[in-house]
């Protein structure tokens, strides 16, 4: 194997350990919302530095491979995709490590398993959860084909960010006493919702490197 | 004291405080370098700059030249290559050089390679055979020419030449191998080849390339040398020297606004 080879090679493994980190980082952090479950919470928050040091390690394979081999074509277009990739996961798992901070930090913030339901919390942390996959077996197996369902996946992700406003304003004018469980609740959504954008990014990332196509600020179905 | 830390460090090239005149032109200033065994280092810098001229001083070719002169020393693993008690042929068995136009001899594919090993004294043919076709193998030359030992080396493409004359080389089981230029008159697809035989020799080997090309520096070469006007102004890792070299002038030369 050439020696360029050898390094995007090792490049796209450790791209491959990070995804599957914070594959399990937004797991973690959603099962920890739904579940109530404090100690699993912090465990994201402790693995999120972990995180972080595939960041690093990342953006200085990705800075080593242009500076000593001058990747050109399907090289080239992989290692610029690794670096946008790269962090958008690293935003991603901020996110899951910031929901889980919001259920360390208010430890008295308990939420109603009905609202749970109505606003789809559990469906939008299982979709979000989709998406990351779907991007990692693209990825992983090279075929674009795999990431272009997370482009309508966004879209529902979207709509139950923007239903759930409605739904989290009627039940605090019904509950006015839950209105502070209500505002972590909504700002988990929110940081949800920011995953599946980052999701929809890495999949533009993924049609670029395999297929070069450019699909930023392409208007979709 | 000090060659312990050398031993520790594994030290195959230690050159010091070496300067070196064409007569009264002052071509090399002070130079020191340390390079560690089983390591590439690239000697870079504009033309004139010396890099050529600090590479043959390691296999003493510019004692054949008239009115130069060096100080200084130059330790091989450990010895002083410039001794008076160190026969130049036998320096150059531990020291293999490949220049920058292939330079095969008017004999086989076979002889070619057998010739070190000849010129040494060397008579068992089993050995020899044997030498041969690791070398060849070595040089990543062996599917091109495996069934056509006995042809003559000038009927090979300039890129197999050249892989012959690196061959040719191994043979005499080197501890050092100089390239001067190895792949400057090569095609794309035979200088990528060359690359990628450096990368693999560097496992048995200790390399010192001079190279126009600072990308192919960059590609192959653990270390990078900075020289200009007879200095060697930056030597350093070369990811470092390529990423965030710390002399203003490396930085002006490899981006191309000097030299």
């Amino acid at each position: 194997m050439r020696h360029l080879e050898q390094e995007i090679q090792s490049l796209r493994q450790d791209v491959i350990d990070m995804w599957k980190l914070v594959i399990s980082q937004v797991a973690n952090a959603g099962e920890a919302v739904l579940s109530f479950d404090k100690e699993l919470a912090q465990k994201v928050s402790m693995r999120e530095k972990k995180v972080d040091a595939y960041e690093l390690k990342i953006d200085s394979e990705c800075e080593n491979i242009i500076a000593l081999h001058q990747p050109v074509a399907i090289d080239l277009r992989f290692v610029l995709a690794v670096l946008k990739i790269n962090s958008n996961l690293e935003r991603i798992a901020d996110f899951a490590y910031g929901i889980a901070r919001t259920f360390i930090t208010n430890p008295s913030v308990i939420l109603d398993a009905e609202l749970i339901t109505d606003t789809k919390l559990n469906v939008m942390i299982q979709q979000v959860n989709t998406m990351l996959s779907q991007g990692l077996d693209a990825f992983e197996n090279e075929k674009s084909d795999f990431a272009s369902a997370i482009f309508s996946e966004d879209y529902q992700v979207d709509e139950i960010n923007i239903n759930a406003a409605r739904i989290i304003a009627d039940y605090i004018q019904k509950n006015p006493d839950r209105a502070y469980d209500c505002l972590q609740l909504i700002a988990s959504i929110r940081k949800l919702e920011r995953i599946g954008d980052h999701c929809s990014n890495i999949a533009e990332e993924i049609f670029f490197y395999i297929d070069a196509k450019v699909l930023k600020h392409a208007p979709r179905k | 004291m000090t060659s312990d830390i050398r031993h520790k460090k594994m030290l195959t090239i230690d050159a010091k405080n070496v300067d070196f005149y064409y007569s009264e032109f002052h071509a090399l200033k002070n130079i020191n370098i340390e390079v560690e065994k089983n390591k590439v280092v690239a000697l870079i810098g504009p033309s004139g700059c010396g890099k050529s001229t600090f590479l043959r001083l390691l296999n003493r070719m510019n004692d054949l030249i008239d009115g130069t002169r060096m100080t200084g020393s130059v330790l091989i693993e450990g010895k002083d290559i410039y001794a008076p008690n160190i026969h130049v042929d036998e320096l150059r068995k531990e020291v293999g050089m490949v220049f920058q136009k292939p330079n095969p001899f008017p004999k086989s594919i076979f002889e070619n390679v057998a010739y070190g090993l000849r010129v040494n004294g060397i008579k068992d043919k089993t050995f020899i055979e044997e030498r041969v076709i690791e070398s060849i193998k070595s040089a990543a030359l062996w599917n091109e020419v495996k069934d056509k030992l006995n042809k003559s080396a000038f009927a090979l493409s300039g890129g197999q030449q050249q892989r012959l004359c690196i061959a040719r080389a191994l043979a005499i089981s080197p501890k050092v191998l100089l390239m001067d230029e190895p792949a400057s008159a090569l095609d794309p697809i035979s200088t990528s080849k060359i690359e990628e035989l450096i990368y693999e020799l560097k496992k048995d080997y200790t390399i010192m390339i001079v190279t126009h090309n600072m990308q192919q520096a960059s590609r192959v070469s653990d270390k990078t040398a900075y020289f200009y006007l007879g200095e060697m102004i930056e030597y350093d890792d070369t990811i470092k020297i390529f990423t965030n070299p710390t002399e203003l002038s490396t930085q002006n030369y490899i981006t191309g606004r000097f030299g």
